[in-house]
């Protein structure tokens, strides 16, 4: 393995008790909430294996629920989630599924209801140490993990799409990280994945957008250490 | 550029360079970073400050965890030192209390440094800072000792996964261990042999430690097993400074600690399916606490991909 930084051994400061299951928990919920976009009216939050037979324990229920309102994995107001979501008006339900599945371990889905009534689903896993993996987006298969800005592109699957978007972004000195096409079927839509070193100014996000047979766009900023 | 593949390397560049353990961990960092040395020691300085809030936070508690396994023992310690029959000194005494205090402090859900995971959060603050606090320590000592500490851990890394699910509990409490000693050897002005030394004895000890979480929770035997290791990397510390040596290069050490750890059967890695968590009281409090069971419906409801 390659070396990293010494504040991946030394931190990150954390409320506890554990990286997977607490900090790993706001983090999934952190990427669910910057993926809706809008405010979160109610929120269903089905959990899987491990994360459905430990979640009290391990206050995986109250990271979720502080990390859908926003906040971070060092924030002590993640104790007093139920309380805060209850004032801040969210409507939440766990439910942990005790059955057979082919989930990695610490599995979350987002049942999300938006307040302009849209509604939104996101699958989520926690893989350790508090790195985290959304790893799909309504019908779509997607890899966004929270630790560069990433743009969320849905668009028509023809020639020329990749070119339109990077062709902005390389206009702006905007570095690609890594770019991932996923398509659902041949001519129809895909998605398309890209991971910057820098986050892009609105007015590029905005020009994407803009562009002909470009369908959605998210842009997510990497979340805090 | 320096970058350390092994502490070999780690400690030729010490020598070469005539620096310290700290010293070349710090530009290690400048290089790998691109941060500048006054960022990366305020970034190191704010750890440290945390480290110290979670143990006075800890200490001045008695709150029990939300599961009950957990809170209270911290503070039983420091109200013992005043006792007859306590017979460690001072330093000692905190290095248990403050161990114990940083993980009970997890428990509720406080704020912590994983260092280098939640898990293993007790050991490194505990031996640095009581040091720090009994032996009037300049904090920017402590700050080496700290930085040190981190590169030890970051070479570790390089060749286990530092997860109790992974490698056991040696590769948490083990490695923070070994990073404690580690620090405590550079916070006292030892030699960079003498930092890996002590590093190398610490582990040696916690070779083939298993992850056996009662009910699954870093509480049994988690908090008792960070209230030890701080005492055991002063030995192991103290012992590298008089001169011991292991036998065992820390390379090797660490090799052979990632091997236990490739073969140590699945039921003693943080799944809760060996060791102390399936003794007899450890499954009867599993029963009575576990996630309430969804009814038949629900789960027949549930679509799944």
């Amino acid at each position: 393995m390659s070396g990293g930084s010494l504040f991946d051994i030394v931190g990150p400061v954390m409320v506890g008790p554990s990286s997977s299951h607490t900090a790993g928990a706001v983090r999934l919920a952190n990427l669910a909430r910057l993926v809706a976009d809008q405010p979160i009216a109610e929120v269903e939050f089905v959990l899987y294996n491990s994360f459905a037979q430990t979640y009290q324990g391990h206050g995986t229920d109250r990271g979720l629920i502080a990390g859908i309102l926003g906040y971070g994995v060092n924030d002590e107001r993640i104790r007093d989630a139920f309380p805060l979501a209850d004032q801040q008006g969210l409507q939440y339900r766990i439910t942990p599924f005790m059955g057979a599945n082919n989930y990695p371990p610490n599995t979350v889905v987002f049942n999300l209801k938006l307040a302009d009534g849209q509604t939104c689903r996101v699958v989520g896993h926690s893989i350790g140490g508090g790195k985290v993996h959304i790893s799909k987006i309504d019908d779509h298969n997607v890899s966004l993990r929270g630790e560069l800005p990433t743009l969320l592109i849905f668009y028509k699957d023809q020639p020329g799409m990749i070119w339109q978007v990077t062709k902005i972004l390389a206009e702006r000195q905007i570095n690609i990280a890594t770019l991932t096409c996923n398509r659902n079927q041949r001519g129809v839509d895909a998605f398309m994945i890209i991971t910057l070193d820098s986050l892009p100014p609105a007015e590029a996000v905005e020009g994407i957008r803009h562009i002909a047979d470009i369908y959605t766009v998210r842009c997510i900023d990497k979340l805090p250490a | 550029m320096p970058n350390f593949n092994s502490f070999t390397e780690l400690l030729d560049y010490c020598e070469t360079q005539h620096c310290s353990v700290s010293e070349a961990a710090l530009r290690y960092e400048e290089a790998y970073s691109g941060k500048n040395r006054e960022e990366i020691l305020d970034g190191m300085r704010a750890i440290l400050q945390q480290m110290r809030d979670t143990i006075i936070s800890g200490i001045h508690s008695d709150e029990k965890s939300m599961s009950g396994l957990s809170g209270g023992d911290s503070q039983r310690i420091m109200a013992f030192m005043d006792n007859a029959q306590c017979f460690l000194s001072p330093i000692e005494m905190k290095m248990i209390a403050y161990g114990l205090a940083t993980l009970e402090e997890n428990s509720r859900m406080k704020r912590i440094v994983a260092c280098p995971t939640a898990g293993g959060s007790g050991s490194v603050p505990a031996a640095l800072i009581a040091v720090e606090h009994e032996k009037n320590v300049d904090p920017e000592q402590t700050l080496k000792g700290l930085i040190a500490a981190g590169v030890i851990g970051e070479i570790t890394a390089r060749r286990m996964f530092l997860s109790g699910s992974a490698a056991g509990c040696q590769a948490e409490v083990g490695v923070a261990s070994g990073m404690a000693a580690g620090g405590l050897v550079e916070m006292m002005g030892g030699h960079p042999k003498q930092v890996i030394e002590a590093a190398a004895i610490s582990m040696q000890n916690l070779m083939g430690l298993v992850c056996d979480p009662v009910a699954g929770l870093v509480e049994v035997p988690c908090v008792v097993r960070n209230g030890l290791s701080g005492v055991q990397a002063a030995a192991a510390a103290t012992m590298a400074l008089a001169g011991v040596q292991s036998f065992i290069p820390m390379d090797e050490v660490v090799e052979a600690m990632a091997a236990v750890g490739k073969m140590m059967h699945p039921s003693l890695k943080e799944t809760a399916e060996g060791g102390l968590a399936q003794t007899k009281t450890a499954k009867a409090f599993t029963e009575r606490f576990k996630a309430p069971k969804t009814v038949g419906e629900i789960v027949a409801e549930q679509k799944q991909e």
